[in-house]
């Protein structure tokens, strides 16, 4: 389990604060880092930033919206292909009898 | 012999050792400075963007050797090694490889300006066209498959 540990990460990680004017914006970025013996592969995606003004805090989520559609697609030909298999079959049953 | 094995041996050493350093700029790409752009100001405005960041890599090496008694394959005995008797061959030999992949994309322009911070989303049009043209593909092959069995 501990070795796993070491070759499988997944963090989420807080970068440097930008000060601009009334506003504080800390960046958050989330990683993934998978390790072996003789490599290894990081994926690192943005996925909020926290504004700070006046005291108050506010967390604004970093949407990756190329990703969000990608996956809507694929999703919808699944459940598409899905119903025609399900039709495909109870159609094939009702004309056998 | 043994020199040429030796050298063999430290060059593969330090090759494990590059690719060990090379793993370590590796993990530098899991911290939030290789995602987020350094601030850009333009008037009363500030951007940075935001990308998703994936790099891969792999090496490799290997090393291998032998002796044989008498002369190797293409060599003669010397008239001291016929008379000693010490004949032999053999060789030794090594190598290694590696290859990898990074990627880069925008995902968000962050502005920060008088009105407040503002995200901005980034579509990648290219991707989004690619994903919707195969989606109406696996479509229009059910549809048609659907007409198929609904015929018979």
């Amino acid at each position: 389990m501990e070795r796993l540990k070491q070759m499988i990460g997944w963090q989420t990680v807080m970068g440097r604060p930008v000060t601009r004017g009334d506003f504080t914006v800390t960046p958050q970025s989330q990683a993934l880092t998978i390790r072996w013996p003789n490599g290894g592969l990081v994926w690192n995606r943005p996925v909020a930033i926290l504004v700070e003004r006046g005291g108050q805090t506010e967390r604004i989520r970093i949407v990756d919206i190329t990703r969000v559609l990608q996956w809507g697609l694929l999703g919808f030909s699944l459940v598409l292909g899905i119903i025609t298999v399900v039709l495909t079959v109870l159609h094939r049953r009702n004309r056998n009898g | 012999m043994g020199n040429k094995f030796d050298d063999i041996v430290v060059n593969a050493v330090n090759s494990q050792e590059q690719g060990i350093e090379l793993m370590e700029k590796l993990i530098a790409v899991a911290q939030p400075g290789a995602v987020y752009s350094e601030p850009i100001a333009s008037g009363d405005y500030t951007i940075i963007t935001a990308s998703e960041v994936s790099v891969g890599m792999g090496f490799g090496y290997g090393i291998g050797g032998g002796t044989m008694s008498g002369p190797a394959k293409g060599e003669t005995a010397t008239p001291d090694e016929l008379e000693s008797g010490e004949e032999e061959g053999g060789g030794f030999g090594g190598g290694g490889g590696g290859g990898g992949f990074s990627m880069g994309r925008p995902v968000a322009v962050i502005s920060i300006g008088p009105a407040g911070v503002q995200v901005q989303p980034v579509r990648d049009v290219t991707k989004i066209a690619l994903a919707f043209l195969t989606a109406a593909g696996s479509m229009l092959f059910m549809l048609s498959r659907m007409r198929q069995v609904s015929r018979f």
